[in-house]
């Protein structure tokens, strides 16, 4: 007997899987989601509140013992990243969207700014962001909750940035600075990335899966299922079977969808397409333009670490918060430089249960002890975050020698920064310097070495299906029951942190499919 | 019962402190699948075991002589009182190299006599190699030593309960009903 026939899988359960997911059920879609970790509860199974003392090694694990999760980066876990991350919602701008049509540099996305603006309205409306309205025309505002007031410290940088023209604003999360009437707002304990275990920090399976599930909409979660293959029809270009294995048993099993949406983190999607190879494909799903695991453009970060002279030998406070609560948006898209694109600061995001710059205080004895403490309450991190354009030494592809676990070969990140990256990111350190010297700083160290976050890109979208992977709507150009909603979709990256656009993208791609599926075209 | 205080401004409302269970301002039942009351567990320190698991006694008192003069007791406790020379123990016990670099280091001190010699002999002999490793010289093996044992002396002291709290007067991982507004002048 075949296996059930459902009208989507999804293979992934974190912002992309989880949003478009639980709103194809909300539709009234018959939809299963494939997760390859366990089900995590994020009230109990967090080490959320630990501090380093209690443990002999002073390392605080991810899990309490014997509560399974986050176990390697294809079984995280139901809810995916969205467990951990630390909630930064950011809206894209036309001039992000439209990259080469401002700079000349980079590519362009297949939407406009308008087509996404609805979609991020209604994530800002279903997950909770807070934010205050700035009028900025390369970060648009929103539909936000109450901003949460800048510590004093972000106040000192604000101080400072505006001497070199440099604006600070208030951070936009989507953490609740309000409560609703089944999420508690924020209590800012500062643990925000040990797993929010009050949920007013969004995570895709508390705010989104599992109220579908509790209102009776047909939506299935089957945890542990590691998807190694999507298996296309002998007779068409589609995917007819989603081949996987249980974690822990090891038992084969298969799943089938009108439609499969895949879903699991940039380079995993990836990987698993690149993975899922047939004579229609030789090499790899969807991929006929060959651009497959190509324009990989992740975010690079600069770090950089300072102490504030004003709260030097101040006494210490608790200003944990939900970490940081400023942002310095994008500035030199109008001011003259030597490089394509701009670039965005997240700082004073540090928790102070973690002082390993105490290792850099000088001298020893009575001193020593002495200058650490003084330095504690003026110690801030200061990061910039910034795109690179695509280009033929970024990309992702698999590593057959190097297996994971699972026996499944791993993805693997190749990257590298053009002259003009590195002219940005010399452009990154230089304000970076700059704006903290203005607020009176002792920098500590301003990073060398350009390091990647956020993973970006390598399944584009465009117009052309010659040079991308899919169209607007997250749909495989070469397969038509094929979606991808994660970063991977992105054509290029901002600055700005992914996931508020990877939930518009999911939520704009669940509109699609529930138009398909509701005219019979799948 | 939920403790109550205020800052010296009384715009900061803290709920509760770390071990105090906690009420959340809200009258609903229905918070996230749990009750109003919201609890940061204790955090009991782990214990520490009775002797080092890779140093001799005459080598450990070495380490844990160093580890007290890079972090005295002072008005508040040192390494020692916290811990830290089992700690720096239990890190080089699981790292071969860190155990030929501590092995050389001893040897070196033992030819200098560093055990009997009294507290301002014994800085006389590290104070040069601290200065070395301020300035990033780490040459000479000696100064690599020391500043071995100097991070491994300030990560094990300030993630002790000592060194983090009662030290630094870390206060968070709270519960606070709204976070205070800033009202300095910048």
């Amino acid at each position: 007997m075949p296996s059930k026939l459902y009208d989507v899988v999804v293979v992934g359960s974190g912002a992309g899987g989880g949003t478009l997911a639980a709103q194809l059920a909300q539709s009234g879609a018959d939809v299963l989601v494939l997760e390859g970790g366990p089900k995590i509860d994020t009230r109990t199974d967090f080490n959320t509140h630990a501090l380093p003392f209690q443990f002999p090694n002073r390392s605080i694990p991810v899990m309490k013992p014997g509560k399974q999760g986050m176990e390697s980066e294809r079984t995280r876990g139901v809810g995916g990243k969205t467990l951990l991350w630390n909630a930064v919602a950011l809206r894209m701008s036309q001039r992000d969207f439209k990259g080469r049509e401002h700079d000349g540099a980079g590519e362009d996305w297949p939407i406009n700014y308008r087509d996404i603006a609805p979609y991020y309205a209604r994530i800002e409306r279903e997950v909770g962001v807070c934010g205050n309205l700035d009028h900025l025309e390369d970060l648009p505002d929103g539909i936000f909750l109450p901003p949460v007031p800048m510590k004093c410290t972000d106040k000192i940088i604000q101080a400072g940035a505006v001497k070199v023209g440099v604006k600070v604003i208030h951070v936009r999360k989507a953490t609740l600075s309000r409560g609703t009437r089944i999420r508690p707002a924020c209590h800012f304990c500062g643990n925000c990335m040990a797993g929010c275990d009050v949920v007013a920090k969004y995570n895709s399976a508390d705010v989104q899966m599992y109220p579908a599930i509790r209102a009776g909409k047909p939506l299935t979660i089957r945890p542990n299922s590691i998807v190694y293959e999507l298996a296309v029809a002998p007779d068409s270009p589609r995917v007819g079977e989603v081949r996987y294995f249980d974690r822990v048993t090891r038992e084969q099993g298969s799943a089938r969808g009108r439609i499969t949406v895949v879903a699991c983190a940039c380079a995993q999607s990836v990987a698993l397409l690149l993975m899922s190879k047939s004579p229609s494909f030789p090499s790899g799903l969807a991929n006929s333009s060959g651009e497959l695991g190509r324009n990989f453009v992740p975010h690079i970060t600069c770090g950089i670490a300072a102490f504030l002279e004003e709260r030097i030998g101040a006494p210490p406070v608790n200003d944990e918060g939900f970490l940081d609560h400023a942002y310095i948006p994008s500035f030199m898209h109008d001011r003259k430089r030597d490089y394509s694109r701009s670039f965005g600061y997240q700082f004073n995001y540090q928790n102070h249960r973690a002082v390993g710059w105490a290792r850099s205080i000088k001298g020893m004895g009575k001193s020593f002890k002495e200058s650490v403490k003084a330095h504690y309450p003026a110690y801030i991190t200061f990061t910039g975050y910034m795109e690179i354009t695509p280009n033929r030494d970024s990309y992702i592809d698999l590593d057959y020698d190097v297996k994971d676990r699972y026996g499944l070969p791993s993805a693997r990140r190749h990257w590298k920064l053009s002259d003009e990256d590195w002219r940005r990111y010399r452009a990154v350190q230089d304000w970076g310097r700059q704006i903290l010297t203005a607020s009176k700083s002792e920098i500590l160290s301003v990073s060398d070495n350009p390091a990647t976050n956020h993973e970006i890109g390598g399944c584009r979208m465009g117009s052309d299906p010659n040079r991308s992977i899919l169209n607007s709507y997250c749909q495989a150009h070469d397969v038509p029951n094929l979606y991808v909603v994660d970063a991977s979709a992105f054509p290029n990256a901002s600055e700005k942190n992914p996931t508020h656009t990877i939930m518009a993208l999911a939520s704009r791609a669940a509109d699609h499919i529930a138009g398909r599926l509701k005219k019979g075209e799948v | 019962m939920p403790s109550y205080s205020t800052d010296r401004r009384g715009a900061l409302k803290i709920i509760s402190a770390i071990g105090a269970t906690c009420a959340y301002p809200y009258s609903s039942d229905e918070l996230y699948g749990q009750t109003v009351e919201h609890h940061h567990e204790n955090a009991p320190a782990a214990p520490l075991p009775d002797k080092p698991a890779f140093f001799n006694e005459a080598d450990f008192g070495i380490i844990a002589r160093i580890a007290d003069l890079i972090i005295p007791q002072t008005s508040t406790p040192g390494a020692i009182a916290a811990g830290v020379p089992l700690y720096i123990d239990s890190v080089i016990s699981r790292n071969k190299p860190q155990q030929q670099l501590a092995a050389e280091g001893i040897e070196w001190l033992a030819k200098k006599n560093f055990a009997e010699l009294s507290e301002s002999d014994q800085l006389a002999i590290l104070q040069p190699l601290c200065d070395a490793a301020d300035a990033g010289d780490l040459k000479s093996r000696p100064v690599q030593f020391f500043q071995m044992l100097k991070n491994l002396a300030v990560d094990g002291y300030y993630t002790s309960q000592i060194g983090l709290i009662r030290e630094l007067g870390y206060s968070g991982n709270t519960a606070m009903a709204e976070f205070p507004t800033c009202e300095h002048e910048h």
